[in-house]
């Protein structure tokens, strides 16, 4: 009976050329180094379905935020659990996201013919500090608040665009509503599209071009 | 019997890579479910007697108002809402209260002593001292609610 | 890396892929374990530590040591290496080189060599970097001190935090010229709501003072606050104020107390900061604490600036005290002086200096040496200043303030003349307070209140504006548009729109008023008092509509005539369809009394109208309580008797007997008069005060 779904869906859809592009290809034996990246994807899947359920409850707004987090956290089922997975999952991300970069720098995993995987790897990064920074604000506490203000300050000193980029990240000249809002959009909506589009160049160079092997010592001549 | 192994193996690893597959699911799944639910699954606020106030500040075949808060939650958002009754009592035992709303289109009435009935500003509505429709535009007589009375005070169950 | 270097590379690669492994399910397996470990781990935090939430985001608390998240530390920490104009360096300079290195990682690392160990160079970059974070993070944690607890015995930046921070932020600048506290107290559009529904006034004063001067208030909560609840002090007297700072324990009521000289202690900065923050620099506040038991609530002024800054710092004025030996019995002034000298001592004090100083001095007790001195100086009289120096107590910020107000006030402040339109024209139907009453135009109805939030709720801006101006004949409202014969501009009635719509936020009526909605019976000179004066003036001369007492008018208009004007009305004009509204009986009664009135020029024989009968009995009362208290003595004008009424002022004769209309008394007290304010200043009088004057002055202002 199950055989029959498949192949019916095979005939139509062609799903088993996938799976045997995917998974069932041959990749060189690789140490347990090699599941960092696995291992950052499944923190950014944490982060996406934690983030979607938290949006569920959380409102944008000063006279809201705070209590509404308080509300998920001490209120809601389970409300702890996916704060708390959404909330470590981040630190999480990026000690993995750092791990996994250092693994491909001290195995020479950028050079030829992965180099473009590189380059999606370092925006990666930059899109995940973003995620860390823009959703820090969010939950508008005392630690929330003064670290962000602190933090669009330290974008403001540069020289020249430095107010204007400050007036930018806060929506004016005072942390205030806007910037919460903006924030809130830029983190649920700006960066996530950001990396789905970044992973999927990502993932289809890694399965396009293969994992690189464990490479070896160079043959002193 | 070597090549049997390897599949063997292998089976096995695809059938845990499977499981662990379906344990984190659930582990997000399960949490989720409860969590996406939860303030459904909550059960309603039941209705409260609230207290209105001395008996003795009803006079006797005149309505009186009486205002009262009462503090509503809903989430992480408490409101106080205002509620009135006009109270009356015929012989200082029984006692029947009645919202002030005109069950028209909800402005408040007043009670108009000398005509012995209750006035809505908004349409002219009257409607006698028991809430019935006098005249005007009202669908059906003032809402009534259950009320009782202890140690000489006045409770109204409403709210919820 | 060349060509054969690549080509070498794919070969090995292939090579090494045939040796290997097919992804699903060996490495796969691999994947989900770690996956798996990873969830674990996070479960096992979101339990055991849980997500951390600390106290609501408090803009004000400045004490609060900020902290990003830890995987910024590094670069928070490295700021403090760079200071003041090397930061570029940290901000912008390394973080951009780092980035930039990483991108050009590629190309900067050609070689083909893959092992770390084969290529020392990049390996010890790696490494450094990792130990360099770490090292910056690690410093950053050691160095920052735990969330101190500074900030919470506040109480006005805890009110502030409470109400203002969530929208405002830490702190809001305010435009020049504001009135901060009536921003606050009636809110504003832009969805910020009326605080004084939850605030009392002197929260909303000490809000005010902290918006203006944060750093009054941290002055106050370093050397007041010990004694002082900020509440207490605030929109106090700004004299005493002063005083007390200057004076430090020569000030009375600080004498018992073991406090320092303030005048060495605090800066003249810092007192002026704190002057700022304990009297907010807010004009209209100011003018109401401070001038206006003196000046009445709206102000009249009409020279420049310059001026009128002068006239206030320099106050001392211009005022002839009478002398009181000649009112007052020895007794009343041995009372009084003691009281001046020391208000506590003397009993009844209060009740003399309400009675006879309060109206120039206000409550402000005047200071004296000594009781002997304050003998002579009320038995006397003469020049003498009530006025304070006002320059020397204010800080310039608050002069500033007081200036720009009372100049704009002086022009009229919207709200302002929108209540005063709204008192001429719409409260003898509406109420005073819009609350309504009986229809005089359809007895048997009753006007519901306007000024209740259902009402206001339901009718927007242009729903009113629409309402006033082409009124509601069949209500029996007249047009007050003058695009419909009213007499209001478009401005006006947009005024009175703002006027009225400034009630929402604290709707003053609730409920309709109590009425016997029964048919009333109003007679024909009450109906004529509520329904036709708006046109046609008390005394029937006439304003915007004809005289009913001009000679023409009556030769032309047979008693019929005037019968069916009222019934018909005139097209586009306040005179609506009477008739549609009123009774055959009603207006037959009204044509009697239009033609009762006399005819103006041909009344040889004035004959007093009902309700005047004397005028010691029934005028001069009123002008002893509305006007002696400023046209006795300040010149001018001169209230006080019958002579000094028909003689005195610039512009006399004040009172023109027969001719109401161009009697400057009449026009003054109804309003009339648009250069300056109707009087009294404080409020205008009553209708049947105003009506009493009128007849008085009708009947040719006999001395009676």
């Amino acid at each position: 009976m199950i055989t029959r779904v498949t192949n019916w869906l095979d005939e139509r859809i062609g799903w088993r050329n996938v799976w045997e592009a995917i998974f069932l290809r041959k990749i060189p034996k690789v140490n347990w180094f090699y599941t960092l990246g696995s291992a950052t994807l499944f923190t950014a899947i944490n982060q996406a379905v934690t983030g979607i359920l938290l949006t569920i409850y959380y409102a944008p707004t000063p006279d809201h935020a705070y209590d509404s987090v308080q509300y998920i956290t001490t209120q809601i089922p389970m409300g702890w659990l996916i704060r708390g997975l959404h909330h470590w999952g981040a630190s999480a991300m990026v000690v993995l996201t750092v791990l996994h970069m250092l693994r491909v720098i001290l195995l020479g995993a950028y050079k030829y013919p992965r180099e473009v995987t590189w380059f999606s790897g370092v925006f990666l990064l930059l899109v995940v500090v973003g995620f860390g920074f823009t959703g820090y604000l969010l939950p508008w506490d005392q630690k929330a608040y003064w670290g962000s203000t602190v933090g669009t300050r330290i974008a403001g000193s540069a020289p020249l665009i430095g107010d204007w980029i400050l007036r930018v990240m806060r929506g004016g000249a005072e942390l205030s509503a806007v910037t919460l809002a903006r924030f809130f959009g830029v983190h649920v909506w700006v960066l996530p599209a950001s990396l789905i589009l970044l992973l999927a160049i990502h993932m289809y160079l890694v399965i396009k071009i293969g994992i690189s092997a464990t490479p070896g010592r160079e043959e002193k001549a | 019997m070597n090549e049997k192994r390897t599949i063997d193996r292998r089976g096995f690893l695809g059938f845990m890579t499977w499981a662990i597959g379906g344990i984190i699911s659930a582990g997000f799944g399960i949490p989720a479910i409860a969590y996406i639910i939860g303030p459904a699954a909550r059960k309603e606020e039941e209705q409260n007697w609230i207290r209105l106030g001395s008996v003795s500040k009803v006079e006797l075949g005149t309505p009186t108002l009486f205002k009262t808060e009462i503090e509503r939650q809903t989430g992480w958002i408490t409101n106080k809402e205002e509620l009135s009754f006009y109270v009356f009592t015929e012989n200082g035992r029984d006692f029947v209260a009645l919202s002030n709303i005109c069950t028209h289109l909800g402005c408040r009435v007043r009670w108009i002593a000398d005509q012995g009935q209750f006035f809505c500003p908004c349409h002219n509505a009257a409607f006698a001292k028991n809430g019935e429709v006098i005249s005007g535009p009202p669908p059906r007589p003032l809402d009534q609610y259950p009320v009782k009375e202890e140690d000489g005070q006045l409770f109204v169950l409403g709210g919820g | 890396m060349n060509e054969k270097d690549q080509k070498a590379y794919l070969e090995q690669y292939k090579k090494d892929k045939e040796k290997g492994v097919p992804f699903y399910p060996d490495i796969l397996f691999k994947d989900a374990v770690v996956s798996l470990l990873v969830f674990l781990g996070l479960v096992a935090l979101a339990y055991f530590i849980g997500a951390p939430l600390e106290e609501r985001a408090n803009p004000s608390d400045t004490s609060y040591t900020p902290k990003p998240e830890w995987y910024f530390l590094f670069l928070f920490q490295l700021l403090k290496y760079f200071p003041g104009e090397l930061e570029v360096v940290a901000v912008v300079l390394i973080p951009t080189v780092a980035i930039l290195l990483l991108f050009l990682l590629p190309f900067l690392d050609r070689s083909p060599r893959r092992h770390f160990l084969d290529r020392p160079w990049i390996t010890a970059l790696v490494i450094g970097s990792v130990a360099g974070i770490l090292f910056l993070s690690v410093q950053s944690v050691r160095e920052t001190p735990p969330p101190s607890e500074a900030g919470q015995g506040d109480p006005v930046a805890a009110l502030y935090t409470e109400n203002c921070a969530a929208c405002h932020g830490g702190t809001i600048s305010i435009p020049e010229g504001t009135n901060l506290h009536d921003v606050i107290a009636q809110g504003t559009h832009e969805g910020m709501p009326a605080w004084s529904g939850d605030l009392t006034s002197d929260e909303i004063d000490a809000l005010a003072g902290f918006i203006l001067s944060p750093g009054g208030n941290a002055l106050f909560q370093e050397f007041c606050s010990a004694c002082h609840v900020s509440s207490e002090l605030v929109a106090s007297d700004p004299i005493e104020l002063k005083a007390a700072l200057d004076e430090g324990r020569d000030y009375p009521p600080h004498a018992e107390s073991q406090i320092p000289k303030w005048d060495e202690v605090i800066t003249p900065q810092k007192r002026t900061a704190l002057l700022n923050f304990l009297v907010a620099p807010d004009g209209q506040r100011l003018f109401a604490t401070n001038c206006a038991q003196c000046h009445g609530r709206s102000v009249s002024y009409s020279g420049g600036e310059e001026e009128l800054r002068d006239l206030i710092s320099q106050g001392g004025l211009h005022l002839e005290m009478p002398p009181w030996r000649e009112t007052l019995d020895a007794h009343q002034l041995d009372v009084l002086a003691q009281y001046i000298s020391d208000p506590a001592s003397a009993e009844g004090g209060d009740v003399l200096f309400g009675q006879f100083c309060s109206s120039c001095h206000g409550d402000r007790i005047p200071k004296i040496e000594n009781v002997d001195q304050a003998r002579e100086k009320i038995a006397s009289g003469g020049a003498h200043e009530t006025m304070p120096v006002w320059g020397d107590v204010l800080t310039s910020e608050q002069l500033d303030a007081l200036v720009s107000y009372t100049l704009e006030a002086a022009q009229g402040a919207p709200l302002e003349v929108g209540q005063e339109l709204f008192a001429q024209n719409c409260a003898i139907c509406h109420g005073d307070f819009g609350e309504g009453g009986t229809n005089p135009a359809r007895p048997d109805d009753v006007i519901a209140p306007i000024s209740s939030a259902e009402y206001l709720k339901t009718r927007d801006d242009d729903t009113l504006f629409q309402i006033i101006s082409q009124g509601q004949p069949n209500f029996g409202m007249s047009p007050f548009g003058s695009a419909f014969g009213g007499p209001l501009d478009d401005d006006q009635v947009k005024t009175l729109v703002a006027f009225i719509r400034s009630w929402e936020a604290n709707p003053p009526v609730e409920l309709p008023p109590a009425v016997d909605t029964r048919a009333v019976k109003l007679s024909a000179d009450e109906i004529y008092a509520q329904l036709c004066t708006q046109c046609h003036g008390y005394d029937g001369l006439g304003l915007i509509g004809p005289s009913l007492r001009d000679p023409d008018f009556r030769a032309n208009n047979t008693a019929q005539d005037i019968f069916e004007t009222i019934t018909q009305g005139h097209e586009a004009t306040p005179m609506i369809r009477w008739g549609d509204l009123l009774s055959e009986d009603t207006i037959l009664d009204l044509t009697d009394y239009i033609l009762s009135l006399e005819i103006s020029a041909a009344s040889a024989q004035p004959q007093p109208t009902p309700g005047f009968s004397s005028f010691a009995e029934d005028v001069l009362p009123i002008f002893e309580a509305k006007c002696v208290p400023c046209h006795g003595s300040m010149g001018g004008w001169d209230a006080a008797s019958y002579d000094a009424v028909m003689t005195t002022g610039d512009n006399a004769p004040t009172v023109i007997p027969n001719d109401v209309r161009n009697s400057i008394l009449a026009q003054k007290i109804t309003g009339e008069q648009t250069y300056g304010n109707i009087m009294p200043p404080a409020g205008k009088m009553t209708n049947a005060e105003i009506q009493l004057i009128l007849d008085w002055i009708a009947a040719g202002a006999p001395d009676n």
